[in-house]
């Protein structure tokens, strides 16, 4: 036990959606190769939310506290997730010591535009000032976000100091793999959160979702509800109105486009719909972070691309596997395999 | 066209884009704002400054977008904006006061997700530095189109007050005595309820404007000099209201009790905290050096910096879709807008002045419906306006479309003469907003309850007043005073009739209704939309049928209703004529109406009448008028219910010597000079300022 790193996670644990489910997978990865500290922060952006419902399973399941506002937070290596929760913050008043501090950055520093994703210098800021460390270091989740990071840092010398890690800090994966259907039908859908970021153009949904489609399903579609959308080939449902399980029964494609001037820094609903056996489609460069196993493509090419995996079970059924197996890439094991060195010093760097 | 949007759709962000819209109009851009985003309650001022604006979006084609206020983008309007479905090229711009970097990002990417590209982000903070106004939705910008602040006349000085200033009658008074301050028109500018306070205080004769009563563009072109009292920047509109007295080379005296305006770099003067010590300064520091002040400040950079034409730049749109009307490219002129009254008496009475004008003088009308087959036998060209109707979902929803109406026929240097009572929306705003010159024909004779401050605080929008005077003197009261308020002589038609003009129109008569008759007797007791006079007809129609020898003309206006039962008498015959004053003027007796313009016409042309005064409680005091007349022996005067007096003065003039004595006194009577000349005089004169 002497021997396992001590650990200490700082984040605000209100945080909804993709950035909870992964930590919450992570802690469950490193909870028998390291010794946890879960340190809570309030802040203005989520002042009123209660602790999501991921972090408060798996700190129950893990016999773990959830430590708020502790006025100084040393550990071996501090994780801080996702540092856009600082963004309305003006002070943090922790002080963190450690000998290597890592900021998880699992929301793009740019947009697709090139315009900043949030006030980047001013979180990172607000990090610098209360933290002691040997070591500071970015640690970008996915090729795209490293990229993004990589382009903001090179414009910001105030920021040189922050290390970039070389390897990915992704997003675990580990959902439960269900088959392929043997004979898929043109039966499409979409879930995400409600935000305007998540949807494309109304012209793109369009050709997403067409009256071709036997079916096609909009789950978290509050923005179209609101504005009485008129669409009576879509069946569209807000977010939480559907269980996802019975969401992905009702679906045989996947076809996620999102706002052209916000990107998917992971796409961790991509992977959790390969997962389900779904045939996913998306633009070119959110695809990208999953290799081949997510489809890339424009919204115009979504019908023929349907259309020859019906005409073609097989070939349906082979590609979801296909997916299926890169799935393993982001596993727990593949997590606690690389996590050594992912909190490892840079040496040159410390010294 | 520029369509104008706000991050937030409450209805403060509501009536700041409606400025914004009025300020990118001033420059000759087409705004519109979206009619989906009018929040479900808004005042009826505001319904009259957002009407130009509205429009249904789907209906247009949309130039560019621009969205205020962008600090705080709702997701409402995040979905608004995602439904206009705006084509990738089009000009978008978000402004903004962005407190700090990550709200200026927020905004950014909200902003964007619903455009599927970037905007162009303005930060007015970097782009005016110091605010006038942090928590402004509006830019503030000072458009700057009103030139040099004129100085033809006494120059207007606008006061600002709080309303609990107005509580306190100590600062009424010092209000009062500022009035009378020599070389300045007193306005004063203050909440709703302060210019209640005003108006039922014993100093309602002050010239007051609520908030909210007129768009502060507007107000500023009448403002050589701005005064604020109080704590702080008064809101958007007033600061907007300051910034276009600047930029119009007027002078702010910053009186606040912070120096709110001086202290962000507006070139403001500073000036007393209190009323006390007002007028000196005013008369001794600012009037002195009106031009001067004025002159220096519309030369600030801090000025400069606000224009609407530096934000211009930066929202990258094209070129204004129109150019602004230079003084000199159209040719100023007149337009009659009478009232719709329950005659066509003001109709007439504006078609006899139009008719005096000199001939070359352009000449237009905008009339309700009623009036305008008068307007157009007399060949004018006139814009329909649209009669009230209790079929309207609200009052003044007839008012709202002559506003824009009257807004799009109007041009500035126009010269609009409206001949009425009550001074409706559309006209106060129309004459206040284009700046211009007014003229109010307002006849007197008003009931007690009809003379309210409310009816007569709006002739402050008006650069004359003509009053009509009734032919006796004992009618004549003067509601205000002033050397803008011309008495002139009563306005009446002048016909001229050719002695064998009678026999001829007898004759014409006995062959077009095929009987002889010896006895004229011409009724005209309209159309029965004010009083119903079926019964007084009905009776005459009795009379007459009595007299083999008289033949009855019930005259009405082509178009009038007319009871059916009276088509049925021998003696009787309707006639639906625009001459009706032809078939008067043949009469041996005729029983009208005490109307201005029969009663006056009756006078003037020395006719033989019997009148029977209308009696509505919204009309003038028509049996006072009558029985000036018959108390001097010049007339008779029957009320509606006295029917057996009517037939004993009907024999009267019909059968002993009484038409003839009338006549005879009348022509020894004298009276007024007819003042069509004096008030079509006093028209061009005002045109030609």
């Amino acid at each position: 036990m002497r021997s396992l790193p001590r650990i200490a996670y700082f984040f605000d644990p209100g945080f909804p959606g993709g950035t909870s489910s992964a930590v919450a997978a992570e802690l469950t990865a490193i909870a028998k190769i390291a010794r946890i500290e879960v340190h809570a922060v309030s802040t203005r952006m989520f002042r009123d939310k209660p602790v999501s419902t991921p972090i408060q399973k798996i700190l129950v399941k893990l016999g773990l506290d959830l430590i708020w506002d502790a006025p100084t937070i040393t550990a071996d290596v501090v994780l801080i997730h996702n540092p856009s929760f600082l963004k309305f913050h003006t002070e943090l008043k922790q002080k963190i010591i450690a000998n290597h501090l890592i900021v998880i950055t699992h929301e793009n520093f740019l947009g697709p535009g090139g315009n900043e994703g949030f006030d980047v210098d001013h979180c990172l800021d607000l990090v610098d000032r209360c933290s002691l460390a040997l070591q500071k270091t970015i640690a970008p989740i996915s090729p795209y976000n490293r990229l993004t990071v990589k382009n903001w840092l090179s414009t910001n010398d105030s920021s040189d100091h922050w290390e970039v890690l070389e390897q990915d800090w992704f997003n675990i994966c580990d959902f439960e793999i269900l088959p392929p259907v043997a004979s898929p039908q043109d039966r499409r859908g979409r879930h995400s959160r409600p935000g305007p970021e998540k949807f494309p153009l109304l012209a793109d949904m369009d050709r997403c979702f067409s009256k071709s489609a036997q079916s096609n399903i909009i789950l978290g579609a509050d923005l179209f509800l609101a504005e009485k959308l008129d669409r009576n080939h879509w069946n569209m449902v807000p977010f939480g109105g559907l269980e996802v399980a019975r969401y992905f029964e009702m679906i045989d494609f996947m076809v996620y486009f999102t706002a052209p001037t916000w990107r998917e820094s992971f796409g961790r609903v991509m992977a959790e719909a390969i997962a389900a056996g779904k045939v996913v489609i998306s633009d070119p460069e959110t695809a990208s972070v999953f290799g081949g196993a997510v489809l890339g493509a424009r919204p115009a090419d979504v019908d023929d691309i349907i259309a020859n995996f019906v005409r073609d079970p097989r070939h349906y059924q082979e590609h979801v596997l296909y997916a299926q197996m890169s799935l393993a890439a982001y596993s727990t094991s593949t997590f606690q395999q690389i996590f050594p060195s992912l909190i490892r010093l840079n040496h040159r760097h410390a010294a | 066209m520029i369509l104008i949007d706000s991050g937030q759709r409450d209805t403060r962000s509501f009536a700041a884009k409606i400025l914004f819209a009025a300020q990118l109009t001033r420059v000759g851009y087409d705004a519109v704002i979206d009619e989906k985003t009018v929040p479900q309650t808004i005042d009826r001022n505001q319904e009259y400054e957002a009407a130009p604006f509205l429009a249904d979006i789907t209906q247009i084609d949309i130039s560019g977008y621009v969205m205020i206020g962008a600090e705080t983008v709702s997701d409402e309007t995040v979905i608004g904006l995602r439904s206009y479905q705006l084509a990738p090229d089009l000009s978008v711009s978000a402004i903004g006061r962005f407190p700090d970097t990550q709200s200026q990002i927020g905004a950014t990417t909200k902003i964007s997700f619903a455009l599927g590209h970037e905007a162009n982000i303005i930060d007015l903070a970097e782009l005016h530095g110091r605010q006038l106004l942090e928590t402004s939705v509006n830019p503030l910008v000072s458009v700057g189109t009103n030139g040099p602040a004129t100085t033809a006349t006494l120059p207007e000085l606008f006061v600002y007050l709080p309303q609990d200033w107005l509580e306190d009658l100590e600062n009424l008074t010092s209000l009062s005595a500022m009035n009378f301050l020599p070389g300045f028109i007193l306005n004063i500018v203050t909440s709703g309820k302060g210019k209640g306070l005003i108006q039922q205080s014993i100093y309602s004769g002050l010239s007051v404007f609520s908030l909210n009563e007129i768009p502060p563009l507007a107000l500023a072109q009448r403002a050589q000099v701005a005064v604020f009292l109080g704590d702080g920047v008064p809101g958007e509109r007033m600061a907007a209201f300051a910034l276009e007295v600047l930029s119009g080379s007027g002078v702010l005296v910053d009186s606040t009790t912070n120096g709110a305006f001086v202290n962000c770099g507006a070139p403001a003067l500073r000036g007393p905290t209190d009323l006390a010590g007002l007028p000196n300064f005013i008369q001794h520091t600012v009037g002195a050096n009106l031009a001067e002040i004025g002159r220096q400040a519309h030369q600030s950079d801090w000025l400069e910096r606000t224009s609407i034409q530096r934000l211009i730049q930066h929202l990258n749109l094209s070129s204004a879709s129109r150019p602004l009307p230079k003084p000199t490219d159209t040719t100023a002129r007149t337009i009659f807008l009478p009232t719709n009254g329950n005659g066509l008496g003001h109709a007439q009475r504006c078609s006899l002045i139009a008719e005096a004008l000199p001939a070359a003088h352009p000449t237009l009308f905008a009339a309700f419906p009623s009036c305008i087959p008068l307007i157009n036998s007399k060949s004018y060209p006139c814009m329909p306006l649209v009669q009230k109707s209790d079929d309207h979902d609200a009052p003044h929803a007839n008012d709202l479309v002559n506003y824009l109406r009257l807004r799009q026929l109007c041009r500035p240097g126009d010269h609009l003469v409206f001949d009425g009572g009550y001074v409706f929306d559309s006209i106060y705003r129309t004459v206040m907003e284009n700046a211009l010159c007014a003229t109010w024909i307002r006849r007197g004779l008003w009931r007690a309850g009809q003379i309210t401050q409310t009816a007569l605080g709006r002739e402050k929008v008006f650069d004359q007043v003509i009053v009509p005077q009734e032919a006796f003197d004992e009618l004549n009261t003067a509601y205000t005073h002033g050397p803008t308020v011309h008495q002139v002589g009563p306005i009446v038609q002048n016909v001229l009739p050719a002695p064998d003009d009678a026999p001829n129109l007898k004759e014409k008569l006995e062959k077009k209704f095929h009987r002889r008759f010896d006895q004229l007797v011409v009724s005209m007791l309209g159309g029965g939309v004010a009083s119903d006079r079926s019964a007084q007809l009905h009776a005459l129609c009795a009379i007459l049928e009595q007299r083999p020898n008289c033949l009855h003309l019930i005259v009405v206006w082509p178009g009038s209703r007319i009871s059916a039962g009276l088509q049925g008498w021998k003696n009787t015959q309707i006639v639906k004529t625009k001459h009706a004053l032809q078939l008067c003027l043949a009469a041996d007796l005729v029983i009208s109406a005490a109307g201005y313009n029969s009663f006056h016409e009756i006078l003037y042309h020395q006719m033989p009448a019997i009148f029977i005064p209308q009696s509505a409680p919204f009309m003038d005091d028509q049996e006072k008028r009558a029985r000036s007349a018959s108390e001097r022996g010049l007339a008779a005067t029957v009320l509606a219910n006295e029917i057996l007096i009517l037939e004993r003065e009907v024999v009267a003039f019909l059968d002993t010597e009484k038409s003839a004595t009338i006549r005879q006194k009348l022509g020894k009577t004298v009276l007024p000079e007819r003042g069509n000349k004096k008030a079509a005089e006093l028209i061009c004169a005002m045109g030609a300022k």
